[in-house]
């Protein structure tokens, strides 16, 4: 049964997010990521929630026309209303997250010499 | 089907820096009083605080919430017993006089003596062991204050309510809030605190509430009945609680906020403390700009880079030379609190005005130009395409790219939804009775009349304390 927010599309889009932008953080850690942002996602403020549910649907309808990773790459850099607060959600949340668990990352996701 | 039937002479919803005072106030002065709390109990010492397990378990929807507007504002609102004392840096201000003085006089007060409560906030610095920190500052708040030194600007360090051990350093401090505090002192005058309880709306026949409807921590329907409620949810909260309940009249149309605007700033000594803030604080602007210190835990400084993550995220890769620093301004702009009907959170909306949206830019070059003075070789302001600040001359570039739609704009300090006045459009009364009813009253920040250019807290409190006193009094005059 469908759910809404739609945790698939946004799963994806978030996923194909932080491989965009932190494209060595490992496999592991990016779905890791993916989790916590589809948990802070699902416990946002109704009306938040309904407005990224509703953007997720778009972004993710012009996902399977253009391909997913192809429209991250066309989003991320650009200001689009609603896009470009849902980009910013996403990017927000991961970046937050891998830092706040794995501080010693470089900039690319790659985990650093420091960290056990 | 209703789990549970509650009842309590004095019903207190929430306990924050509102609601605990209340509770205390009341209890002690012999009243039956029930206080719901919609979060969990979290003792300190549990979690590491600006973490994101504090933001899970503490913080309303995980800490992500914002107000609409062009842009949003990104605003945290605590949710556990204790409130946002339980989650904020504990910093520290009375109200100053001026703002004491426009409030009576904007917004008629009656009984509103400067004296009296500052006599409360006397009480209440004692209670919370208000203090500055013992020994050597923290790097960062020290950088603050050098870089103003050398500026000329006038600067400041913040009181806290925390106790420091004997022979400790700035860090070792642990928060006097509500939970070591005011909850502790209505518990044991007979009050008591029941936590993940949630009031969903308040039952009115006529002018005077009777009812509380609400969830138990498991999601099942309670009920309370009450003589009286006091209303303490925060300036989010008590609006959307009040509006579904049919009051709606001037309530949440007056949301107040000091907006911030952020940079992060590299250092080239290890500068980052993860798990406490600066406690200096530039003045020299005030009230209209204040600088002070963020939260800079990694997760927190990748956050600051976000923006222009392609030239700034390589910083992070040093983060203990990092930390984060805020520009705050009173802002001129309202918001609105409106519950939406089958939304079970309300939708919050800001508008900064023009005058807004120069003072935060100008904010944020002089902040850049204070850390830049205090040694920070790279400064990275946290708005999209901001350059690399290294010198001087690099601030008009920054005054040049600077558009508040790119920026990353928040608040931690939100007031002013339900204000207290005696002018036709004030929803309370001079002491927090809501309008068109006998029994319902509301005390926490949601009654400041604006936004008061320092940290809240100690208004908050000062007015809670005023307010449930004025109740003790009026009802036992009455009986």
């Amino acid at each position: 049964m469908p759910t809404f927010p739609p945790h698939g599309l946004i799963a994806e889009f978030s996923d194909k997010v932080v491989a965009h932008d932190l494209p060595e953080l490992p496999p592991e850690r990016r779905a890791e990521v993916v989790a916590f942002i589809g948990r802070r996602v699902a416990g946002l403020p109704s009306p938040m929630r309904i407005g990224v549910g509703v953007v997720s649907v778009v972004v993710g309808g012009a996902g399977r026309l253009v391909g997913t990773s192809r429209l991250v790459r066309g989003v991320t850099g650009r200001p689009l209303p609603g896009v470009g607060d849902y980009v910013r959600l996403v990017r927000s949340l991961s970046y937050a997250y891998v830092w706040d668990a794995w501080p010693d990352t470089a900039a690319t996701g790659r985990p650093l010499g420091r960290q056990s | 089907m209703t789990a549970g039937a509650l009842d309590a002479e004095v019903l207190v919803i929430g306990s924050g820096a509102g609601g605990a005072p209340t509770a205390a106030v009341l209890a002690e002065a012999g009243f039956d009083v029930l206080v719901l709390e919609e979060g969990p109990m979290v003792r300190q010492g549990d979690v590491v605080p600006f973490s994101l397990e504090q933001m899970d378990r503490q913080y309303r929807s995980g800490g992500v919430t914002a107000a609409l507007g062009f842009p949003a504002i990104a605003y945290t609102e605590g949710c556990c017993a204790g409130g946002g004392t339980e989650v904020n840096s504990g910093l520290y201000r009375r109200p100053p006089e001026n703002v004491l003085a426009r409030w009576r006089r904007d917004h008629g007060l009656v009984d509103f003596d400067f004296d009296d409560l500052y006599a409360i906030c006397d009480e209440i610095e004692l209670e919370l062991s208000v203090q500055t920190v013992p020994g050597e500052l923290t790097a960062a708040s020290d950088a603050l204050r050098r870089g103003a030194d050398r500026l000329g600007w006038a600067n400041d360090e913040i009181p806290r309510w925390m106790i420091y051990p004997h022979g400790a350093s700035a860090t070792d401090g642990r928060r006097r809030s509500m939970t070591e505090t005011y909850l502790p002192r209505a518990t044991a005058a007979g009050g008591r605190l029941m936590t993940g309880y949630r009031v969903d709306r308040l039952v009115l026949d006529g002018r005077r509430a009777t009812r509380a409807l609400g969830r138990d921590p498991d999601g099942r329907a309670i009920t309370v009945d009450f003589a009286h409620v006091v209303v303490c949810g925060g300036a989010i909260q008590t609006p959307a609680l009040l509006q579904r309940s049919g009051l709606r009249r001037h309530v949440g149309t007056t949301l107040a906020v000091h907006p911030t605007v952020k940079l992060a700033a590299r250092f080239a000594e290890e500068i980052n403390v993860a798990d406490d803030v600066a406690v200096h604080q530039v003045s020299e602007f005030a009230p209209d700009l204040s600088f002070g210190g963020s939260a800079s835990g990694p997760g927190l400084a990748a956050l600051a880079l976000s923006d222009s993550w392609s030239r700034f995220g390589p910083a992070i890769e040093d983060w203990r030379r990092l930390t984060v620093y805020y520009a705050a301004i009173s802002s001129e702009g309202r918001g609105t609190v409106r519950a939406v009907r089958g939304l079970r959170d309300p939708l919050v909306t800001y508008r900064l005005t023009r005058r807004d949206r120069a003072m935060l830019g100008r904010g944020l070059a002089r902040l850049a130009l204070l850390t830049l003075e205090a040694g920070a070789t790279e400064v990275y302001p946290s708005y999209r395409g901001a350059p690399v600040v290294r010198r001087r001359a690099d601030l008009a570039t920054l005054q040049g790219t600077f558009a508040l739609a790119r920026a990353s704009v928040m608040t931690v300090h939100l007031c002013s939804t339900v204000p207290i006045g005696e002018g036709p459009t004030a929803p309370t009364d001079s002491h927090g009775l809501v309008r068109g009813t006998s029994n319902v009253r509301v005390n926490d920040a949601s009654l400041l009349p604006d936004a008061p250019g320092v940290n809240p807290q100690g208004s908050v409190m000062a007015l809670a304390v005023r307010n449930a006193r004025h109740f003790v009094d009026t009802i036992k005059r009455a009986s």
